[in-house]
């Protein structure tokens, strides 16, 4: 089911300043995010994305600003009430559960209220853009390689129900054919009516894949926009094409 | 290093004062049942300030000070009976537990937070087994299990027995100080901050964190040699109990971890509290309990990390150092 | 042939004690598995069940292992509390907050223990605590048999539970990786609260079962610690069959270490085993 873009926004993160302890790691970051779009936020390593991406998800929260989702202000709200209302992270190096099966994984996916009720469902439609994981449901999640826990990552944020999915580093560490797939994965999920947010530190190949992009330099938004304007942008080239 | 840095806050003149007027209360005439609190105050503050040591500047919770009062002790009863006189039993009690230390270091330190902590409870508990099983010295036994009296120290009189309380809870005070500003604190304090950032920066880790362990047995044993002189006898329950640890520990939450202060003003609060607690033995430790809970849930940096906060403090500081 | 013969009791009863002993120790070992907090107030957890059932039997006349049925959810509901009020606050002020809070818990339970039943050392004498039973040539006391089949019981449910339930599944992924139980939607501040719960129950059970087999004191609580700590070593944190494992060892250690160095060193057998593990191989036999 596609869904019109630019209905409203999912999500809106307004001017928002983040700290680790006491040291500032976002300053006065603001993005917009439509249903069904699929957004990417760039930038070379410590940039920042990540913090975006866990005080998005709870694990943090803004010192300054807001974050609001579907409307409501989650500025304050604590992570597992924010999987509830829809936005699932796949972390940065995937975190898969390493002594549970392939399976318990994914069914740890499904723990939310939303999710809980149609979690066959989803089982059977992770298993069908991932039939790998089907093959391997009952092996130890240790036990497999970069590429197929990346998959079981994805598997497992999709069994959450999400309406928003934000991915953390998909690519890091796999080769460009694996990557290929995943993002092949993405797009078939994109049609389905989830919107994406990923972050890369590959720049050249996220604005390919994305439609709007933000490039991120130390903990600040310092381009936004169409993606494949931004990759014909002079600057842009220079600083992360090596032109 | 020059002994400048020892110099107090306030001026040494001022705290010059204090020692001596201290020193004399015995002479003047204080009240029976005051001086046995103000020993005690001495002996605790001693421990205290070694367990500030570990626990606010190693990162190192150590529940075996036990081991090191008992130790101390035992190791004094025991040379007393072999004819050596009381203070030879102070210095090679501090050694023991001070190797005793070194020792258990070896186990102990590999052993990262949590294991750590599990073993130092474990311990006092081993040393207090054996010493029930093990009789070195003679056959007579005093009190219950294997306990010994300490000989030779009859003669002395009580102001001779806070004199050596005085002296070692005013010296941890200094070596304290001296520690803290020295490379060995420096180094912990790096530690404190972030250690695998230490560790990287060429700082010893290891090394800096047995220091800081060896000193606070050394000290530690030797304020218990100390006790146990005064006390006249020792045996293994009361020597290895837990009691010490929730004394110390109480003290230095109260006060304030990881501060200077602290230990002192703790110890003055938790022996005050013994002195009004006195009559009721077993409710007095639950009190304990509640008042150590309660602080580390809502005070946790305690009384001297509150004032710290408090512009009137940084005003008096100012006053203070600038004569 | 008769060397054999006389070890072969002191090997069944190490076993057999073993299955408490690892009892004993789940509930520690669940809760550093998942919430990475070492409890130091268990032992005295376990003490609490053993005078519940004390309680039970001399009040009110129940026998101690139904009085479980009542106990169960009762003790279930305070672990739920200490942990949600007391030691998730610990947690946000730091990892020495926790160790600290559970040590004045420790100590409150302790006095408590000693105020209202004095330093007295006390059993769970039933009828049938006394009586004992043999296997060809070994004879042993029944309840030591009955700890061991509460053991394996107790062992099979936990392990369904974690591998079953929504709650169960949630746990063992807290335990994992708590970031990433986070990012599932887990709760992780009541799922600590219902492992602790779980841990208590554990605990009770354990201890009523002790108070059945040796008599207690207000202060056995440090040595039940001890012992718990000891299995833990020796099996591993965070493994169910690791810890039964441990609780065998130690078991072992004490009943075979008591047979050729005499009943007193037994425990100082036992201690020194899990010294020597530790020194050894720091992370224990199954750990993670």
């Amino acid at each position: 089911m596609l869904l019109p873009m630019g209905q409203g926004t999912i999500l809106k993160v307004s001017h928002i300043d983040a700290f680790h302890g006491s040291f500032q790691a976002l300053w006065d970051v603001t993005l917009e995010i439509h249903p069904g779009e699929i957004v990417a936020i760039v930038g070379a390593n410590g940039a920042g994305k990540s913090t975006l991406l866990d005080t998005i998800s709870g694990l943090l929260h803004p010192s300054q600003g807001s974050i609001e989702f579907e409307g409501k202000d989650i500025s304050a709200w604590v992570p597992y009430k924010i999987v509830d209302l829809g936005i699932s992270q796949t972390p940065e190096g995937r975190r898969i559960f390493p002594d549970m099966t392939v399976l318990e994984n994914l069914k740890v996916g499904s723990y939310n209220r939303r999710a809980r009720p149609v979690r066959e469902q989803n089982l059977k439609r992770v298993y069908q853009l991932f039939p790998l994981l089907e093959e391997k449901k009952a092996q130890l999640a240790k036990t497999l390689s970069g590429g197929q826990q990346q998959m079981l990552a994805i598997g497992r944020s999709l069994m959450s129900n999400p309406k928003l999915m934000v991915l953390d580093e998909m690519s890091l560490g796999l080769a460009p054919l694996i990557v290929n797939e995943l993002y092949r994965v993405l797009r078939e999920i994109r049609q389905e009516g989830i919107t994406i947010l990923f972050v890369e530190q590959n720049v050249r190949r996220s604005l390919l894949e994305a439609g709007k992009a933000y490039i991120m330099e130390s903990g600040r938004i310092v381009l936004s926009g169409d993606a494949s304007a931004l990759r014909e942008e002079e600057s842009v080239k220079r600083a992360y094409f090596g032109a | 290093m020059r002994l400048t840095i020892l110099r107090p806050r306030g001026g040494l003149t001022p705290t010059i004062v204090v020692i001596v007027a201290l020193a004399l209360l015995p002479v003047i005439g204080v009240p029976r049942i005051w001086f046995l609190y103000i020993f005690l105050f001495f002996i605790y503050l001693a421990m205290a300030n070694m367990w500030n040591l570990l626990s606010g500047y190693s990162g190192l919770v150590s529940l075996c000070p036990a081991a090191f009062v008992g130790l101390g002790g035992y190791t004094l009863a025991i040379m007393t009976w072999l004819g050596l006189p009381y203070y030879a039993g102070i210095i090679l009690g501090s050694i023991t537990a001070a190797l005793f230390a070194m020792l258990i270091s070896i186990p102990v330190f590999r052993l990262k937070g949590i294991y750590f902590a599990i073993g130092t409870l474990v311990v006092p508990e081993i040393l207090r087994f054996a010493f029930l099983l093990w009789k070195p010295v003679g056959g007579a036994i005093h009190g219950r299990g294997a306990g010994y009296t300490v000989k030779g120290v009859a003669g002395l009189s009580q102001a001779q027995v806070y004199w050596f309380a005085l002296a070692i809870g005013i010296a941890s005070i200094f070596l304290m100080r001296y520690i803290l500003r020295s490379r060995l604190g420096r180094g912990l304090a790096a530690i404190r901050d972030n250690e695998s950032t230490a560790a990287s920066c060429g700082i010893n880790v290891f090394n800096l964190k047995l220091y800081s362990f060896v000193i606070s047995a050394f000290i530690t044993g030797m304020a218990g040699t100390i006790l146990y002189i005064y006390q006249g006898y020792i045996e293994p329950a009361s020597a290895f109990n837990v009691r010490w640890l929730i004394t110390i520990m109480l003290a230095t939450v109260i006060g304030g971890i990881g501060t200077e202060e602290g230990p002192i003003v703790g110890t003055i609060i938790v022996v005050f509290l013994y002195f009004v607690l006195a009559k009721y033995a077993e409710i007095s430790l639950i009190i304990q309990g509640v008042i150590l809970i309660g602080i580390m849930l809502l005070a946790p940096r305690g009384i001297m990390g509150i004032i710290r906060e408090t512009p009137s403090y940084r005003f008096m500081l100012q006053w203070v150092t600038r004569c | 042939m008769a060397f054999v013969n006389e070890l072969a009791t002191p090997i069944v009863m190490g076993i057999l004690l073993g299955g408490l002993y690892a009892v004993v120790a789940l509930g520690l070992s669940l809760v550093f598995g998942v919430v990475k907090e070492i409890n130091i107030a268990h032992g005295d957890l376990v003490v609490l069940g053993s005078y519940f059932g004390y309680v039970a039997m001399t009040v009110f006349g129940i026998d101690p292992i139904l009085s479980l049925l009542i106990g169960m959810p009762v003790l279930f509901g305070i672990g739920f509390m200490i942990q949600k009020y007391l030691l998730n606050r610990a947690f946000r002020v730091s990892m020495d907050a926790v160790l600290i809070i559970a040590f004045g818990l420790s100590i409150i339970l302790e006095n408590i223990f000693l105020k209202v039943w004095t330093p007295m050392s006390r059993g769970l004498t039933t009828p049938y605590a006394l009586s004992s039973f043999s296997i060809g040539s070994i004879r042993f006391p029944l309840v030591y048999f009955l700890d061991f089949i509460v053991a394996i019981i107790v062992m099979i449910l936990l392990r369904e539970f974690l591998k079953r339930t929504y709650l169960g599944i949630a746990i063992r992924a807290a335990a994992q990786d708590r970031k990433a139980a986070h990012l599932m939607g887990i709760n992780t501040a009541r799922v600590y609260a219902f492992t602790f719960a779980i841990s208590m129950v554990i605990a009770a059970i354990g201890g009523v079962f002790l108070g059945l087999t040796f008599p207690f004191t207000p202060v056995s609580g440090m040595s039940f610690l001890i012992i718990a700590l000891g299995v833990v070593v020796l099996g591993g944190l965070g493994s169910i069959a690791g810890t039964f494992v441990g609780g065998i060892l130690f078991g072992l250690a004490q009943t075979v270490g008591g047979h050729f160095f005499g009943l007193a060193a037994q425990m100082l057998v036992a201690y020194t085993m899990v010294l020597v593990v530790l020194a050894l191989i720091p992370r224990g036999i199954f750990g993670r």
